[in-house]
């Protein structure tokens, strides 16, 4: 089943996210014990719906006043961008079994996709370890968020601060992409439709669109100007053409 | 916030998010994707990070506090983006990531 070194791998990679997960995780649980969520209610979002920018936003919407409906439609709204996660995990998913697959995309996030997208790619990774690595960051979440409710205001450190060390990694993960003409218009594309989206007040689905017009345009530019000969290729030469 | 709106909401927000995790791969999973699919969920990748870090980072009213205040994550990337292409580490991204930025959030300029 599950080998000791399957679970020393897994956890060396999910480290980071942990770590990062504990920096995050303590203010959440802090914001939600504010709109009197207590440390079991915490525990249950945490496991159940596990996800960080839905869990400050429930508070954070909570306390501006904004009515339930608003909220869940807001927070959901965030949330589809799991959905180009699901879909770009189904080739490895291939021939396992249902119950660990399931498991496995139940636990993705932003940040253990990051991970386990990046192990795939380096080889020598399995679904057992991915879901290990999912699990571990799970776990690392559910308690920093429950010791936020539990120590409450005690810990000074200021959000902008704490939040810092996800966005660091995802800009290391960025930079561990392959560097390839069409990559580069897929992050410049992106970025671009991040932040028109954000322009045009459309902040909630903001990662979504900005996502697809960078996917959307690297296609339409890898067709126009991949030579004919590589387009039979495999994926893994494709884009480096 | 009282158990029965904690239940609605966290059923709701639980239930979509479950479906938005786990339905896309099942319906893609165990088929042979046309050569255009693959290629697009090759893309995601580097256009997922691209966008997670733009939406930390960008934003109309970015320099809305200050041009220093607006500087300072700005800043602490490029400082990211070095530590990363050296070390290829996450942990030390995130180390070095968090502790400039503190630094330059506690010098008084502006």
């Amino acid at each position: 089943m599950i080998s000791k070194n399957d679970i020393q791998k897994a956890f060396s990679a999910a480290l980071p996210i942990m770590l990062g997960y504990i920096a995050i995780g303590i203010p959440c649980g802090i914001l939600c014990a504010s709109i009197g969520l207590n440390a079991f209610q915490v525990f249950l979002l945490s496991m159940l719906f596990y996800s960080g920018a839905g869990q400050f936003m429930i508070p954070n919407m909570y306390l501006a006043g904004s009515p339930l409906l608003s909220i869940i439609a807001s927070v959901s709204l965030v949330n589809t961008r799991q959905m180009l996660y699901s879909a770009s995990f189904a080739p490895q998913c291939k021939g396992v079994r249902k119950r660990l697959a399931f498991l496995f995309a139940a636990t993705v996030t932003d940040e253990s996709y990051g991970v386990n997208t990046t192990c795939f790619e380096s080889g020598n990774w399995t679904v057992k370890r991915a879901t290990l690595v999912n699990l571990f960051s799970q776990s690392s979440w559910a308690l920093s968020n429950v010791v936020g409710v539990l120590v409450g205001n005690a810990i000074g450190v200021p959000l902008a601060i704490a939040s810092f060390a996800m966005t660091s990694i995802f800009i290391c993960l960025l930079c561990m992409q392959k560097i390839t003409p069409a990559n580069a218009v897929a992050v410049v594309l992106s970025m671009a439709g991040v932040f028109l989206a954000k322009a045009l007040r459309l902040g909630g689905a903001a990662i979504l669109l900005g996502a697809l017009l960078g996917v959307a345009g690297a296609l339409v530019f890898s067709r126009f100007f991949t030579p004919k000969k590589e387009s039979a290729s495999t994926n893994r030469s494709s884009d480096e053409a | 916030m009282s158990w029965t709106e904690f239940f609605i909401v966290l059923l709701t927000c639980g239930l979509t998010m479950l479906a938005c995790r786990v339905l896309p791969l099942f319906l893609l999973k165990g088929k042979e994707l046309p050569e255009r699919v693959e290629q697009a969920l090759n893309f995601i990748p580097p256009a997922a990070f691209a966008a997670l870090v733009a939406n930390d980072l960008l934003s109309p009213d970015m320099f809305a506090a200050g041009v220093w205040e607006g500087c300072i994550p700005l800043l602490a990337s490029a400082v990211v983006v070095l530590v990363a292409f050296k070390t290829k580490s996450l942990l030390w991204s995130a180390v070095v990531g968090v502790a400039v930025y503190a630094l330059l959030a506690f010098i008084p300029i502006g």
